[in-house]
């Protein structure tokens, strides 16, 4: 998929209007115990404490780092919404990724650090690799998710109103109706 | 205070606007022998305006610019040539895919001979009058005229009128960034002007890099990038959609002012919600002074219309994944063809519209970005089925959320209202890299 010569790249698969996106890296020498101190540090921050749903990135569905291979690799993988490509340098000059990139990648090998973007483009793109398979179980963006959810909350809250089964009787409410039952 | 620009190297066109109103005439040259190419380079060096002399007696301007095949038939090292942008090095019609200009804005159906390895220099002139112009579209004329090698392949006249309109009535030009150097201040007090390195190359730009520059230094410092594309305007289609969906005159301009962010007039709709306020609109210390993040739902100018897409301001701040100030850009649009008589919805046949004409460091990340995520699609507002309702592809059945209370208004089915009719990627050289090219010796 990609086209080297022109020094275009490419984004990874995409379901609809998400797409894949997988870092790999090698951890250095002896960082593995800082890197997993960062890792758990970052899970206590704001949007990354489970249940918390409000990553400082708006426009990715979930990102996981795993640890593997006795902690000597690093993997970052997550879906984003448009293709991750396009945004490249978006990522090195917002400052939730600058952030992270600083507290994480710092204990990889190759990142050599900001204010060097053209590096760090390179380190990124050095790590990427395509999925061979990617499938998703639901379509849409995260903000059309959040949407739907904000827009069901607002249904059930409709229907556990006294008079919901007679509002809902009005033809036009057909479809809401449809799906009132369970 | 940034770092100063050397405003006496770099050619005016690209920074600076023109005063309204104008005519002027865009040629394309083809460059069918070397010698004759560079006599030619040699010629309009003298004759093209560095920024240093604006607002200056000379009210007429002329700028010049080449395409990779130019560059190429004047010899320039293929070391050097390897050294553009990969975007310009393909060239627009190898993007259309991406660019979205399929089907009817298609290269298989662009105006002769846009589109094709024929096309090697671009010159816009631009004046205020027809006489001025013609003065110096005669010494352009003169510039290539007894040279055989050379041969003139395009012409396409345009203007601007006084009032800034262009053929769907809306006033153009308005939003436009600052540029660090330029001596010009911003006509919005919360845009800091940008680096100029991503307007200028040879500067630090906004990631705090030098922008990839050509090489050698000479060919790629002070010069920019220029996207021109010939944009037909379907304007008989657009009042009659609107017409057809309005009640009154009155519900036509509101629809209109929902499509395109601003009324009219040009007074924006984060500013005047409910009704054009002209004087406003022609307000350069107001017209431009608004921001987004007060109507994240877009009650008052919709997320999706066209402006709000193309510069989304603070819009998305929030979101962490883009930078706004990564994707701007110069805009010197004019208009071509006669403007259809108001209130006609009856197509005449004639062809009318924009000739757009982009200025920056970045093709990639600057105009194509803008035009492929922001205006072709709808991710980025979380609704990819929508594209821009005034210039999107529109191919498959398109719609158009309007927010309002009680409930939202949505358009559908709208038809393109703009094609493409052809268009290059082109840079704009500095004057000392016309002089280097004109004394090249390969
Ligand atoms: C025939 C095609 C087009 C028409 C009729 C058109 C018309 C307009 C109008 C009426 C405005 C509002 C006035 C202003 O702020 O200047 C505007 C703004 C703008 N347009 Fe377009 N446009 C067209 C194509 C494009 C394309 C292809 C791009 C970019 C790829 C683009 C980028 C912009 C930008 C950046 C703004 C300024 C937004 C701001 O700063 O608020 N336009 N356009």
């Amino acid at each position: 998929m990609a086209a080297p010569d022109s020094g275009v790249t490419r984004p990874g698969l995409s379901v609809g209007p998400t797409s894949e996106f997988s870092l790999f890296f090698r951890v250095k020498d002896g960082q593995a115990p800082p890197l997993r101190a960062a890792l758990l540090s970052l899970q206590d921050t704001p949007g990354y404490r489970p249940g918390d749903y409000g990553m400082a990135i708006q426009t990715i569905h979930e990102a996981r780092f795993v640890l593997f291979d006795d902690d000597t690799r690093l993997a970052f993988i997550t879906s984003f919404d448009g293709p991750w490509d396009a945004y490249m340098e978006d990522f090195f000059t917002s400052g939730p990724t600058l952030a992270l990139f600083d507290a994480i990648f710092g204990h990889v090998e190759g990142y050599d650090g900001l204010p060097d973007v053209a590096a760090v483009r390179a380190f990124v793109l050095d790590a990427e690799q395509t999925a061979a398979a990617y499938a998703r179980n639901y379509g849409g963006t995260v903000k059309e998710i959040r949407k739907s959810q904000r827009v069901n909350r607002a249904f059930q809250q409709v229907l556990d109103h006294a008079q919901a089964a007679e509002i809902l009787e009005h033809p036009a409410l057909r479809p809401l109706l449809d799906e009132a039952a369970d | 205070m940034g770092a100063s620009l050397e405003l006496d190297d770099i050619q005016a066109g690209a920074l600076y606007e023109r005063p309204s109103p104008y005519v002027g005439v865009y040629l394309l040259l083809c460059i069918r022998d070397r010698a004759d190419g560079r006599e030619l380079v040699r010629r309009l060096h003298r004759i093209v305006d560095p920024a240093s002399t604006i607002g200056t007696a000379d009210e007429t301007s002329l700028t010049v610019a080449f395409t990779y095949h130019g560059l190429e038939a004047l010899g320039v090292p293929q070391t050097s040539l390897d050294s553009f942008a990969p975007e310009f090095r393909q060239g627009m019609a190898a993007r259309a895919e991406i660019l979205g200009d399929t089907g009817a804005s298609g290269p298989d159906q662009w105006e002769e001979p846009l589109g094709s390895t024929d096309v090697h220099v671009a010159i816009a002139v631009l004046s205020s009058d027809e006489a001025r112009l013609h003065t110096v579209a005669e010494k352009a004329r003169a510039a290539h005229a007894e040279l055989p090698g050379i041969e003139l392949i395009w012409r396409q006249d345009c203007y601007q009128l006084a009032t800034g309109r262009t053929s769907f009535g809306f006033k153009d030009g308005i939003g436009q960034p600052a540029v660090e150097g330029s001596g010009r201040a911003s006509t919005n007090p919360r845009e800091r002007p940008l680096k100029a390195g991503e307007i200028i190359l040879g500067y630090p730009d906004e990631t705090g890099e030098l922008p990839p520059m050509p090489a050698p230094e000479v060919l790629g410092r002070n010069g920019t990038y220029v996207v021109f594309r010939k944009l037909h305007t379907r304007v008989a289609a657009y009042r009659s959609y609107l017409r057809a969906r309005s009640a009154s005159r009155a519900e036509e301009d509101v629809l209109g002012a929902k499509i395109v962010g601003r009324w009219q007039s040009g007074a924006p709709l984060a500013l005047a919600p409910d009704h054009d306020d002209p004087e406003l609109g022609s307000d350069p210390h107001r017209n431009n002074d608004f921001a987004f993040g007060d109507d994240p739902r877009g009650f008052k100018c919709p997320v999706g219309a066209h402006a709000r897409r193309a510069n989304p301001r603070d819009a998305l701040d929030q979101e962490g994944s883009v930078d706004v100030r990564l994707h701007r850009m110069i805009r010197r649009g004019t208009s071509y063809g006669p403007m259809l008589p108001e209130g006609v919805t009856e197509d005449d046949g004639i062809d009318r519209g924009i000739i757009f004409v982009f200025a920056g460091a970045h093709l990639r990340r600057q105009f194509e970005f803008v035009k492929t995520q922001w205006l072709n699609d709808g991710i980025f507002i979380g609704a990819p089925r929508e594209s821009d309702p005034l210039v999107g592809p529109h191919d498959d059945s398109s719609s158009f959320t309007i927010p309002q209370r009680p409930i939202r208004r949505r358009l559908q089915d709208l038809p393109p209202f703009v094609v493409t009719r052809g268009g290059e990627y082109c840079f704009a050289p500095s004057l000392s890299a016309l002089r280097w090219l004109a004394e090249l010796d390969t």
